[in-house]
Parts: structure tokens; sequence; C-alpha cells
């Protein structure tokens, strides 16, 4: 996916995750929705300086000319395994929440607390 | 305040969210003359350090701070699901899954795969310097590849053949000797992140300063760490 195309399709994502993150109320969906925040954030970082005829990041004589940035590729790169390490980490909290309150709605949570705090 | 009312400011401060992204975006998107002179600038990083690759020249040279930080996120995030899972217990109601027997074929397949996919891994990560790969991606193919194991004969038996100790100390150790290597240089009176190795002639393996060992230590220490994520839901969940 190349330039505007892969910008407007991160904006989507974007947009279908934030919406997913906010609006729904249960927390597996909520960390899908995160995961699709993050990957249209690499999409987009992807999609920057992506364009027709430009050359992979390589010092080689065949790709000198009109290389593309390579700066969004090396934060790409690390992102995509904190991703998947925070997502990780993200489901055993959830876990957790579910063995202490046996649910996944989120509000439903929010009361059980409020509750236990009052 | 009412649900629907809560709702609404929920889906208003979403939208609100999206269209800064857009108009970010909208307003940032193009690079002109400014990027042309950066992508000249990081060519010229990836010719003084040595590499072929001009990411792996960015994300192991100029912004390798940048890396190993993140390497700590991803430890701390190891850390915490083998703290967590491990002390989770299932509830009564839930039962562990049973371990389902895979046709000879698939195990076989696997057992096949497995060596190659590992190889993969640990290539992409030797050459992470010279083509594309690197240590994050080479760590995480091999991971796979035990993932593919673990699917075809159980997590049980590989984890058994692998030993948790032995792992542990992989994962801890390349995080050692990558905090060592960066700091190394202050010994010698030279700032830390400085290479330590010589830059030798592009092209040839061996060659990119210390981006070859900073690859092969990410690679072991995210193939554990990744693996060690999966084998710990496995776990929990009584098989897959």
């Amino acid at each position: 996916m190349q330039g505007p195309i892969g910008i407007a399709a991160a904006v989507a994502l974007f947009a279908i995750g934030t919406l997913g993150l906010v609006l729904r109320r249960d927390l597996v969906i909520k960390l899908l929705a995160l995961g699709l925040v993050n990957t249209s954030a690499i999409l987009c970082l992807l999609s920057l300086d992506a364009a027709p005829g430009r050359t992979p990041p390589f010092l080689s004589p065949a790709f000198t000319q009109h290389m593309v940035d390579p700066l969004p590729q090396a934060l790409v790169l690390s992102a995509i395994v904190i991703n998947f390490a925070i997502l990780a980490l993200a489901l055993v909290f959830v876990m957790r929440i579910v063995e202490q309150y046996h649910t996944l709605d989120s509000q439903r949570v929010e009361h059980e607390v409020e509750g236990e705090d009052a | 305040m009412s649900r629907s009312l809560r709702t609404g400011l929920r889906a208003a401060a979403a939208t609100l969210l999206v269209s800064a992204f857009g108009a970010i975006l909208w307003h940032g998107f193009s690079y002109g003359d400014a990027g042309a002179a950066r992508i000249d600038r990081w060519i010229d990083t990836a010719r003084d350090l040595g590499t072929r690759n001009v990411v792996s020249a960015i994300y192991l040279g100029t912004r390798f701070f940048d890396s190993v930080l993140e390497l700590l996120v991803f430890a701390v995030a190891v850390l915490g699901v083998r703290h967590f899972l491990g002390q989770a217990k299932l509830h009564e109601s839930v039962r562990p899954a049973a371990p389902v027997a895979e046709s000879h074929v698939v195990s076989a397949a696997a057992r096949l795969m497995l060596p190659i996919i590992v190889l993969l891994g640990v290539y992409l990560a030797v050459h992470g310097h010279l083509s594309p790969g690197g240590g994050f991606s080479g760590g995480v193919v091999a991971a796979s590849g035990l993932l593919l194991a673990a699917i075809a004969i159980g997590s049980a038996p590989v984890t058994e053949r692998l030993g948790r100790t032995g792992l542990e100390r992989v994962e801890w150790g390349a995080m050692l000797l990558i905090l060592g290597l960066v700091f190394a240089p202050v010994a010698l009176a030279l700032p830390p992140f400085s290479p330590l190795l010589p830059g030798g002639t592009l092209g040839r393996l061996a060659s990119g300063t210390n981006v070859l060992p900073y690859n092969l230590l990410i690679a072991s220490k995210v193939f554990v760490g990744s693996w060690t994520i999966v084998q710990h839901f496995l776990q929990h969940r009584g098989g897959i």
C-alpha cells in the first residue's frame, strides 16, 4: 500500500480502533481495538514516504536513486515486537480482572471497584 | 450522568482524536527537499558504520539508545507475563484444554520445518546489516518455529527439551551483554554507545562495527522473550 492510499487506510483503521476502544465495553474487544490502533500507526509510518519509484533503503548501485526514508522503517521494526509484548501483558491483566470480578464488561468492573472503595 | 450522554461524549472525544490524527497527517504528509537531505544523511551514516542496510544503521547506530530502551520495555513486559501468569490459577469451572494428538504428517512436517525456520531466523539476524532482516525480525521468526512445534507436538515436550532455566539465562545474559557493550566504551574514555569493533569492508559479513553482535544478542533476547510469552499462555490454558 503506497502513499495517500496507505495514509487513508491508516486513518480509517485508527478511527475504527479508537471508536472500538472508547465505545465497546468488552475488555478483549478493547484490546483488539488497541491492536488495530497500533497497526494503523505502523501502516501510517510506512506509508509516509512510500511512493511509486522509491527504492528499498539499501546501499546498492541499483537502489541509490530515490531511496525511501529509512527512519520510519527503523521505528516500525522494534514497534511491532513491543506491540506484541504489550498486548500480551494487557491480556494477562484482563485475565486477572476476569478472575477477580468474573466479567469482561468494563463498566461492571468500574462499578465493582467503586463499590469496594465505598 | 446518563449512560447515553456518557457514550455520546466518548464518541465525540474519539471523533476529535481521529480528526486531529487525520489533520496532522494531511499537513505533514510531504517531506519535500528537507526529506531528501535527511535521506542523504542516513546514507552517510550507513557508510560510516559499514552497513548496507540503512535501517540497521539507524536503529543500531544513531538511535541505538532508543532500541535499548525498547528492549527494556520488552523485557519488563515478558517479566510481567511470566510473573502474573505464573501466579494465576485456573478457576475451578474452567477445565484446561485437553492436548489434541496431531496427525503423524503434521508432527513429522513440524519436526522437519523447525530447524529450517530457526536457521532462517539466525540468518536474518546474522545478515541483518547486509540484507533485509535484523535481530528483532530474526528472533520473532525463530520463536514462530517453536510455536509451530508446540502446535504439532505439544508445548510441554518442547519446553522440556529446551529447559526453562537455560532459556532464562540466555534471555537475561543477552540483555546484560547488550548493556555491557553499550557501556564498555566508558572504560576506554569514550562516550557510551560508541562502536568498539572495526567497520570492515562494506558488504562483507564481518563489517558494520557492533551491528552484527547487537543483532545476534537482540535476536536471542526477542526469541526467548517471545517464546516465554507464548509458552506461558499455553501452559495456563493447559495445552493447545
